[in-house]
């Protein structure tokens, strides 16, 4: 999400106001392909395919996300591997009533992530990766886009937007809350901020993109 | 706690950012709430997805999704 907090510009975004649907930023699917909430209904038949079409629609994205978290490349794959098995082994668990599937099964990459990361007690080292992977390559992986992530990249695009349209110390703020697992406290340590300010940085940066995303609802 | 500051307190909830002695007011507040509040908190967790959907995917080895599947296809015939 947020790459580097140094030398952007500060440039905000009208926000709008809020209002009363559901958000919702899942990407858009091809015509006649199975929503998530009819996969996670297969998955929980014990249909494998269902399993199957899962992991080719969010591989990437979870993916995406244990790598911000933990900076390696092998584990991440391993961490794949077994967030997917226990998507498979939990989906039981799973109620559409409390959410959609994307962020019931992104709730669950992130804790593992972040689990991995202090068990390995890994902070330093992979502070010092992700310095230099801010510095070298702020997207952290290129390769060749599939029709998946064609669909995706529009809604990337504009979360995007709405992230960067905060101003710098917020931004931070959130990358260290959500991806590195901080507490406030450990925030405030880190950036040698006052814990008051840190709090204040979180609730304006997060109500200005839970805000934000209410009206990507109307462009997706 | 109004219905405002539990909103707050609710985003910084779905992330985990919120201190102990916080929680507990929280917990409380969610309590008095009731449906509002579960409603409330079950949207936020929109952020997670939008975190989520705001980094470029990654690509992981084929071998990893054979594997996956191998697993599965074992624990059902298991």
């Amino acid at each position: 999400m947020v790459s580097s907090v140094r030398g952007k510009p500060k440039r905000r975004v009208r926000l709008p106001r809020a209002r009363t649907q559901p958000i919702s930023v899942a990407p858009k699917l091809e015509p006649g392909a199975p929503s998530d909430f009819e996969l996670m209904k297969g998955i929980q038949t014990g249909d494998a395919d269902a399993l199957s079409e899962l992991y080719d629609r969010y591989n990437g994205i979870l993916k995406a996300l244990i790598l911000r978290v933990i900076h390696n490349e092998a584990e991440a794959d391993d961490l794949l591997q077994e967030i997917f098995m226990e998507i498979w082994n939990q989906a039981k668990n799973f109620s559409a009533q409390k959410g959609k599937p994307l962020g019931w099964m992104v709730t669950l990459a992130r804790r593992r992530a972040i689990d991995g990361l202090r068990k390995k007690q890994a902070y330093a080292r992979a502070e010092e990766r992700l310095q230099n992977e801010t510095e070298q390559q702020p997207d952290a992986w290129v390769h060749n886009a599939t029709e998946q992530e064609i669909l995706l990249s529009d809604t990337r695009l504009l979360i995007r937007k709405v992230i960067s349209g905060l101003p710098p110390a917020q931004q931070q703020a959130i990358d260290l809350a959500f991806f590195r697992g901080m507490s406030q406290r450990e925030i405030a340590a880190k950036t040698n901020t006052p814990l008051g300010t840190v709090k204040t940085r979180l609730e304006l940066g997060l109500k200005k993109i839970y805000d934000g995303l209410k009206d990507l609802r109307d462009e997706l | 706690m109004n219905f405002e500051q539990f909103q707050n307190q609710s985003r910084l909830y779905v992330i985990g950012a919120l201190e102990p002695e916080e929680l507990e007011q929280f917990e409380k507040a969610r309590k008095k709430f009731g449906k509002k509040a579960e409603d409330f908190i079950t949207k936020c967790y929109a952020l997670h997805e939008a975190f989520a959907l705001s980094l470029r995917p990654a690509k992981s080895s084929a071998a990893i999704k054979e594997r996956l599947m191998a697993m599965v296809k074992a624990k059902k015939e298991s």
